[in-house]
């Protein structure tokens, strides 16, 4: 059994749709051939098609504990790595430079476009990854048996030697968070930077986001910001919990200002944002979360600190990470569960 | 040499030579001697030793701490990943020290641009060698030079002109010297040796906010964004932080979870506005009418900080009713009153330009705000109250009509800001590029300074749009323009432009054309208009650091006229961006990877530099090299050609181009772009004890302020913010009046109805075109930097999008993604279109700085603009009010144009761009 179980937590309400994380992921681990048109970590605008596209409403996961396995995604879904003329246009004398085909759609084709209600628009940026589930479903599926949860981290990988491409994974995950290399004939996805992790440093996508709105440790761990935020404070959720893989990235979900002439009142009352696509999002609990955390925020702006705001500021590293040293999590497997050292 | 893709290739390609015989599944590997079906991979799997290949993957030979210098104000530190010798990748260092245990602290400052600079390091538009132009300009086709070769023949060029036109036909172009100040004074120095004009760039790029030159008498000042989370209530006032202040947003977020309200202001629904409290979607161009009902609600309710404005600002000042001008005694000037409330006599205001008194500390005396009487057979009044005769139009109902927005969420927001502090506005182009942005400027100013937030932590009018304020400032002008300010030509690039091009501005200003404001300002000795000989042309432009062309308003009237009365265009870059592409010679400089140099911004309060990670690649050079050989030319072309010495009437200063190089190196001082960098640093008090190799390490907190520069010290736990030597130590404001000064009684403000701030509508120059032309900064460049970045055009839709509203798009039967032309009488382009509900109506939206040779199908996005002048940005000779490179001249604003949009069907040729490349899929993989 995984004795432990890394999880991050997105605050959504920081997050600036910047992508840097999107950047780091992609410089750090598919940047190579075959990979041009995955990201492992993406930010898509919310309500909107995602990418792939509609990963959402194309099936996946679990249904009664059985798996729903979907259709899997066209090259189209995920978006065109479109490559220019520059040379010829700059040092030629040629045309205008140009992507080498019409784009008819990219990983972020609908960045801030979001939706009308009533005349006024409303939007968030979702960052997504792999979830690195509690009962994956790409896990379940694999025909080979070569994706695996790390029994000292819970890291869901797929093993680039045993993989043979079949793609039963990519129909099975809800998220659709698996890619497949055509070069190589492989599944891959995001590895949670474990290299990073095993030497005490934290995933590239959180260490990088200017938003500061990642917090990743040990979910089993009651010192944790990732714990707290879950299980203490629990305003943390995971995306579609009716899926059934029990997600290990969770979300704490996304206001948008009240709309035109309601200042002053509840953003639960006449929301902006229809609290509907909330809770198809994050399930039914996302009401109370947003109850408390307005509760919350209310109470900061009348002078009085709030404990979970003052967590979610997360001033430096060492309140949003907390990353264990490696010893103390592989050496879990022979002893009773350790206090846990960190890095 | 190896290319970024080939060490990624190797890498993966011996990973998988490991795991996959044969590559693709023709040949299975052999089964492992296991049955799968007993094996539980959610429990235990046995098989890992493969994970060492992503392992493999995170390692490096060599890791080197720099940044960029880009004009973002970010002053990130980075550190760049070098493996095999080749530069991998990046990522922030996060190495900011902590001001104090309650602020978050700075890091990861960074963005996804920064992510991905390598990218330009390898890429295809890297200029690699000197090349001179072969075909038209602009078309592309080149000749590669040597060095010598292109170096001689600027520097003849260079010479030539100043003997047959004079030296002021030598025009320099380079921006913003706090993001890398030894590059930039390296072409600076050699610029002041040879007597040629030094261009603007702040005031040019509509970045400098001229209300804080009129009412505070300084170029901009603003809190380091740490000071954010300080605030008790923050509004984003034309700033969309989300975007634009990437590295700095979170302090705003941050705050608002400790206990801050966000208020954001904006015509559309952006990045910024989903995480605000309240969102006020105002009409274009309404900001001020806003602002002043915000103004008149907070005098009527009387929340304004008496004791604060009695003392910080003019508003006690008595002005003469008859004539508009302040009450001043007869024959001498820049002394003003007030009336003592206490003895009801008339009293000399302290710390004017004019007084004896340094300070403007009270002494006891109660101005009188209300004061309102016959002085020596004169009318006189307070500005107090001629703000409030000003101010009575502008009540919530009149101003709710006109900015669109609802009258509950105007009054809440006039109380809140009234009552919640410290209260700051956080100040962006959105309303500051407008045509009236110095009305704006100072009406928004009004309302911090009514509420006495100015000069407090957590308050304040925080402009951030560009990296224009040098910390170390003593030392960076030494270095820059060492015989002093008035021996250099400074010329402000706005007027420089107008003139010197086929822009026309159509409107009538008080009934007059601006060329009238324009000769009499010149006439005035107001404004510096090069060549002195109005019947000389500039001659040779050489642009580094820069993409003037492409930047510039008018573009089109600019590529017609200026740009070939220009015999010769130079550019310096790394990159062949549009002004490269349309230039004469080009000389490939150095990346920011590959240099030495400093990086500071007004955003925080450190300082740290440029590494060499390599030495420049290709036959590049450093843009000090550059400009070290450059003088180095002129001196041997002087000597070879004999020329005797350039007799330079204006400053009397005999040139004698022979010792050029001499003089450029410091009488050989300064042998290396270290020896430079550490010049500023020795001399400038906030970087004293500062050496260039420590500051390679890690970003150092300044240590000092130099009371000239600066209006705050630099106090250690405490985040910046300025004016606190004005408001703690009451020393005077470095204005006319010693004071924050909202009236301006200069007669040309007088004439035209300015003297205290109103609100006037965005010029209307045609009714025909419905839309408001709005290009602000956006994610995804830095200006014209990174548009044609492939990392980040492969997360936007890989060409220049128009976002319109979608009940606009359907009115014109446009749908998303459709060509269309934006056009007016000025100019055109042709691109795609984006539907975007968050979009106000009646404005077309392209976020700026798109390169015109990439997917353009006609045009540029500053086609449909021209350079347009407000008559009052003309003006000097009054107290703090007076010409000064960067601080005080004419802005070049963009907002006020308007345009027509219409779907638009490729023609024959054209599809042939849109499709031509499809049969070289990858042809280019960089």
């Amino acid at each position: 059994m995984f004795q432990h179980q890394y999880a991050m937590v997105l605050d959504l309400n920081k997050c600036l749709g910047c992508q840097t994380c999107t950047m780091a992921c992609k410089k750090l681990w598919t940047d190579g051939d075959g990979m041009d048109y995955m990201y492992w970590n993406n930010v898509e605008t919310r309500p909107g098609q995602g990418y792939p596209r509609k990963w959402d409403q194309i099936g996946g996961g679990f249904e009664n504990g059985k798996l729903r396995p979907s259709e899997i995604p066209s090259r189209e879904d995920y978006g065109q790595p479109f490559q220019y003329n520059y040379e010829e246009r700059m040092f030629q004398g040629g045309l205008q430079v140009m992507p080498h085909e019409p784009v008819e759609n990219t990983p972020n084709w609908d960045e801030d476009v979001g939706a009308l209600m009533l005349g006024e628009n409303y939007y968030f940026y979702l960052p997504r990854l792999c979830n690195h589930c509690t009962n994956p479903a790409c896990l379940a599926a694999c025909p080979r048996n070569a994706i695996y949860k790390r029994e000292e981290d819970g890291i869901v990988l797929i093993d680039q030697e045993r993989c043979e491409g079949y793609r039963y994974c990519m129909r099975a995950c809800p998220y659709k968070k698996i890619y497949f290399n055509e070069l190589l004939g492989k599944a891959q996805k995001c590895i949670f930077c474990y290299p990073r992790l095993e030497k005490g440093e934290v995933n590239a996508c959180a260490r990088q986001c200017p938003g500061r709105l990642r917090f990743v440790g040990l979910l089993d761990d009651p010192g944790s910001a990732v714990h707290k935020l879950v299980h203490v404070y629990k305003v943390a959720l995971g995306l579609f919990p009716e899926k059934g893989t029990e997600p290990n990235v969770f979300y704490v979900p996304p206001f948008n200002p009240p709309r035109r002439g309601n200042y002053g009142k509840s953003i639960l009352d006449d929301p902006r944002m229809p609290l509907d696509y909330l809770v198809y999002l994050f399930g039914e609990q996302v009401t109370d979360v947003i109850r408390r955390l307005e509760a919350e925020l209310k109470k900061a702006q009348d002078g009085a600190p709030s404990e979970v705001l003052q967590l979610l500021i997360g001033r430096d590293e060492e309140v949003r990470y907390q990353i264990p040293k490696r010893e103390s999590l592989v050496q879990i497997t022979n002893a009773q569960i350790q206090p846990l050292r960190r890095a | 040499m190896k290319s970024r893709r080939d060490i990624l290739k190797l890498a993966g390609a011996a990973a998988m030579a490991a795991s996959v015989p044969g590559c693709r599944k023709t040949e299975k590997p052999l089964l492992e001697s296991f049955s799968t079906a007993t094996l539980d991979p959610l429990h235990s799997y046995p098989y890992r030793s493969w994970e060492d290949l992503y392992r493999k993957q995170w390692t490096w030979d060599k890791v080197v701490r720099s940044t960029h210098s880009a004009n973002c104000t970010g002053s990130c530190s980075w550190r760049v990943y070098v493996r095999e010798g080749v530069m991998v990748r990046e990522e922030q260092a996060a190495d900011y020290p902590k001001i104090n245990a309650t602020l978050p602290d700075y890091n990861p400052r960074g963005c996804q641009k920064g992510a991905c600079f390598v990218e330009y390091v390898y890429g295809p538009q890297r200029l690699k060698s000197p090349l001179i132009r072969v075909g038209a300009r602009g078309e592309g086709k080149w000749r590669k030079a040597s060095w010598d070769e292109a170096l001689t023949l600027i520097a003849d060029k260079l010479l030539d002109n100043i003997y047959n036109y004079g030296p002021d036909t030598n025009a320099f172009f380079s921006v913003i010297p706090a993001m890398s100040p030894v590059s930039f004074c390296a072409g600076s120095r050699l610029a002041h040796y040879i007597g040629g004009v030094f261009c603007s760039f702040y005031d040019w790029y509509c970045d400098l906010p001229p209300g804080e030159p009129l009412t505070w008498g300084v170029q901009t000042e603003a809190c380091e964004t740490a000071d954010w989370f300080n605030s008790r209530y923050i509004v984003l006032w034309g700033s969309n932080i989300s975007q634009t202040r990437i590295p700095d947003a979170h302090f705003a977020y941050e705050a608002r979870y400790n206990g801050a309200k966000l208020v954001c202001i904006s015509p559309d629904f952006n990045s910024s506005a989903v995480h605000a409290d309240l969102f006020l979607q105002i009409n274009p161009g309404t900001d001020a009418a806003l602002a002043l009902a915000v103004a008149k609600h907070i005098i009527d309710s009387k929340l304004y900080d008496e004791p604060y404005i009695k003392e910080q600002t003019d508003l006690p000042l008595l002005v003469v009713k008859e004539t508009g001008r302040f009450l001043r005694p007869e024959g001498v000037a820049d002394v003003f009153y007030y009336r003592d409330a206490k003895s009801g006599q008339v009293k000399e205001a302290p710390g004017s330009m004019g007084s004896k008194t340094k300070s403007i500390s009270l002494g006891g005396d109660d101005p009188d705000l209300h004061a309102r009487f016959t002085h020596n057979g004169k009318e006189v009044v307070t500005v107090f109250e001629l703000l409030k005769e000003k101010l009575a139009p502008y009540t919530i109902e009149a101003v709710a009509a006109q900015t669109g927005l609802a009258e509950n969420d105007i009054r809440l927001f006039a109380q809140e800001f009234g009552t919640r502090r410290p209260a700051m506005i956080i100040h962006g182009a959105g309303t500051n590029h407008w045509f009236h942005n110095d009305l704006i400027n100072r009406a928004f100013i009004l309302l911090v300074a009514l509420t006495g937030n100015v000069g407090r932590n957590g308050g304040g009018f925080n402009h951030y749009v560009g990296q224009e304020r040098i910390w170390p400032e003593r030392g960076f002008r030494a270095y820059a323009f060492p015989e002093g300010p008035k021996k250099q030509r400074f010329q402000n690039t706005t007027l420089w432009t107008y003139v010197h091009s086929s822009n026309k501005d159509p409107h009538l200003y008080n009934g007059k054309p601006i060329e009238h404001y324009i000769e009499e300002s010149i006439k005035n000795g107001w404004m510096p208009l090069y060549p002195k000989n109005r019947k000389q042309k500039p001659r040779a432009m050489i642009i580094w650091r820069a993409n003037y062309l492409n930047q510039a308003k008018g573009n089109e009237y600019i590529l017609n006229s200026l740009w070939k009365d220009l015999d010769l265009i130079v550019d310096i870059n790394f990159r062949m961006d549009t002004t490269a592409l349309h230039s004469d010679v080009v000389l490939p400089a150095a990346t920011y990877y590959e240099k030495i140099d400093l990086n500071t911004t007004d955003c925080h309060s450190y300082i740290h530099p440029f590494s060499k990670v390599l030495d420049p690649l290709y036959d590049s050079k450093t843009d000090w090299e550059i400009f070290k050989e450059l003088s180095a030319k002129i001196s041997q072309r002087a000597t070879e050609r004999d020329l005797k010495p350039y007799r330079d009437e204006q400053f009397g200063w005999e040139r004698d181009f022979t010792r050029t190089y001499f003089q450029w190196s410091g009488q050989g001082k300064f042998k290396s772009d270290e020896d430079a960098a550490n010049f500023i640093l020795a001399n400038s008090p906030e970087t004293k004890g500062m050496q260039y190799g420590m500051l390679q390490q890690g970003p150092r907190r300044f240590v000092a302020t130099d009371e000239e520069a600066w209006t705050s010290d630099i106090k250690p736990g405490q985040a910046y913010t300025p004016f606190q030597h004005q408001v703690e130590r009451k020393k005077p404001w470095r204005t006319l009046t010693g004071r924050q000064q909202f009236y301006i009684d200069h007669p040309w403000f007088l004439e035209l109805g300015e003297q205290l701030p109103i609100y006037r509508q965005p010029l209307a120059e045609s009714a025909k075109y419905p839309f408001f032309w709005n290009t602000p900064h956006g994610r995804w460049s830095i200006h014209s930097t990174w548009r044609d970045s492939r990392y980040q055009l492969r997360l936007q839709r890989g060409i220049p999008i128009v976002y319109m509203h979608p009940d606009d798009a359907k009115e014109r039967g446009i749908r998303d993604n459709d060509w269309v032309k934006v056009f007016n009488d000025h100019g055109h382009l042709v691109t795609k279109v984006q539907i975007l509900p968050g979009e106000k109506r009646r404005r077309l939206t392209m976020y700026h700085g798109w390169e015109r040779y990439l997917g353009f199908l006609q045009g540029g996005w500053q086609a449909p603009t021209y350079v347009k002048i407000k008559p009052t940005q003309l003006v000097g000779g009054y107290g703090h009010v007076n010409f000064r490179l960067n601080y005080w001249g004419p802005t070049g604003n963009n907002r006020d144009i308007r345009v027509d949009i219409a779907k638009y069907t490729p023609t024959a040729a054209e599809m042939k761009v849109i499709l031509r490349s499809r049969d070289r899929k990858g042809a280019e993989k960089a």
